[in-house]
C-alpha cells in the first residue's frame, strides 16, 4: 500500500524542505515526495524515513549511480540529520513520459518489533514448533 | 518468495535506533560475524572522523572504517555487500531486497558485512563511497549503488550482464530457457 503523496504545500516540515530543495538543484517536470515513516515503526509525523521520485532533464545522459547522488548532494544536510532512509527514482522526461508509474512503496521488511512480531507469527504457522 | 521486492535504502539510525529496525536485539541474537573486519579492528591506524555521537566500538579508533580497511573488503569477493544484518536475517528491508535480488539471480556465494556489529565499518563504508545510506553493494570492488538501483538494474536486464562479467552466470538466465521449453 503506498504511503501518502504529500501535495505541492502540504506535508511536514521535512517534506516541504525535501521538495524545495530538489525543486530548486533539479528543476524536475514532475516531483513526488512520500513520507514512509509511518510505515517503518515511527510515529506519525515522524519524518524519518521518506521516498522522492524525480523527474528532471538533468539526468539525461547520466547513469543510475550519478543520478542518486544528484539527489543526494541536494539534501546533503537532510541525510546528515533527520533523514533516516531515502528511496529514491531518478527518470528523464522521456522515461517518465514511456513509463508514467512509480513504484509502490517498499513495505517495511525491517526488524521493527511489531515486524518481527508478525513474521514470528507467519512462521509459526507455516511451521509450528520447529527453530 | 514471501517477500515483496523494494526500493529505497537507510542511513545508519539516529540516536535511540529510531529507524525502528530492532537491531540491537536482533544483533545479539544473531551475532553475525563480519569476517575481515572484525580481524582488522584494533590495529593501529588513525582515527577515521566520526559523525558525532557515534560512539565507535573499537577500543583503538577506526581502524576497521579507515580507507584501507574499506578497500580489503570490497576487493575480497566479486560480489561484496554491506548491509544491516545477515543475508540470513536482514535486519532492514531495503538490505533484505539486496539479498532477495542476489538470490533470484542464484547469487548466495557473496561477502556480507553487517555494519551493525561495526559502528566504524558502518561510517567507513558512507565515506569510502561517498554515498549516505545502507546497504551498498560492490561488484568487482566498484560501488554499483544501493538497493533502487540495484533492483533497477535487476528489472532492466543489466543486472544479469554485470554477473556475466564477473564470470556468474545468473539463475534467471536458466529459468528463462525452462520457459521457453515449455
Amino acid at each position: 500500500m503506498p504511503g501518502p503523496l504529500l501535495a505541492a504545500a502540504g506535508g511536514g516540515p521535512l517534506a516541504r524542505t525535501i521538495r524545495a530543495k530538489l525543486t530548486e538543484a533539479l528543476q524536475p517536470t514532475h516531483l513526488e515526495v512520500r513520507d514512509d515513516s509511518p510505515r517503518h515503526g515511527g510515529p506519525p509525523g515522524a519524518e524519518t524515513h521518506f521516498g522522492v521520485l524525480v523527474v528532471s532533464g538533468r539526468f539525461a545522459g547520466l547513469p543510475l549511480l550519478q543520478r542518486h547522488r544528484l539527489v543526494h548532494e541536494a539534501l546533503r544536510a537532510e541525510l546528515a540529520g533527520p533523514l533516516h532512509a531515502l528511496q529514491v527514482i531518478a527518470r528523464t522526461p522521456q522515461q517518465w513520459e514511456s513509463d508514467p508509474h512509480a513504484p509502490p512503496a517498499p513495505p517495511c521488511l525491517g526488524g521493527s518489533k511489531r515486524e518481527q512480531r508478525r513474521r514470528d507469527r507467519e512462521e509459526e504457522e507455516a511451521a509450528p514448533g520447529q527453530q | 518468495m514471501r517477500r515483496k521486492l523494494s526500493g529505497g535504502s537507510s542511513r545508519r539510525a539516529p540516536m535511540g535506533g529510531r529507524c525502528g529496525c530492532g537491531a540491537m536485539r536482533a544483533a545479539v541474537r544473531t551475532g553475525w560475524r563480519i569476517g575481515a573486519a572484525a580481524a582488522l579492528r584494533g590495529q593501529a591506524g588513525r582515527p577515521f572522523s566520526q559523525a558525532a555521537g557515534e560512539s565507535g566500538g573499537a577500543e583503538g579508533g577506526g581502524g576497521s572504517g579507515s580507507r584501507e580497511a574499506v578497500e580489503r573488503l570490497v576487493r575480497e569477493h566479486p560480489v561484496v555487500v554491506f548491509m544491516k544484518g545477515s543475508p540470513a536475517q536482514p535486519l532492514c528491508g531495503f538490505s533484505n531486497a539486496v539479498v532477495q535480488i542476489l538470490r533470484l539471480h542464484g547469487v548466495e556465494d557473496y561477502r556480507a558485512h553487517d555494519v551493525l556489529q561495526d559502528p566504524d565499518l558502518r561510517q567507513g563504508i558512507k565515506n569510502y563511497s561517498n554515498w549516505p545510506t545502507i546497504p551498498q553493494v560492490y561488484l568487482n570492488g566498484e560501488f554499483v549503488g544501493g538497493c533502487d538501483i540495484l533492483l533497477q538494474m535487476h528489472q532492466n536486464g543489466d543486472l544479469v550482464e554485470e554477473l556475466k562479467k564477473l564470470g556468474i552466470r545468473s539463475a534467471l538466465l536458466d529459468a528463462e530457457k525452462d520457459q521457453e521449453k515449455k
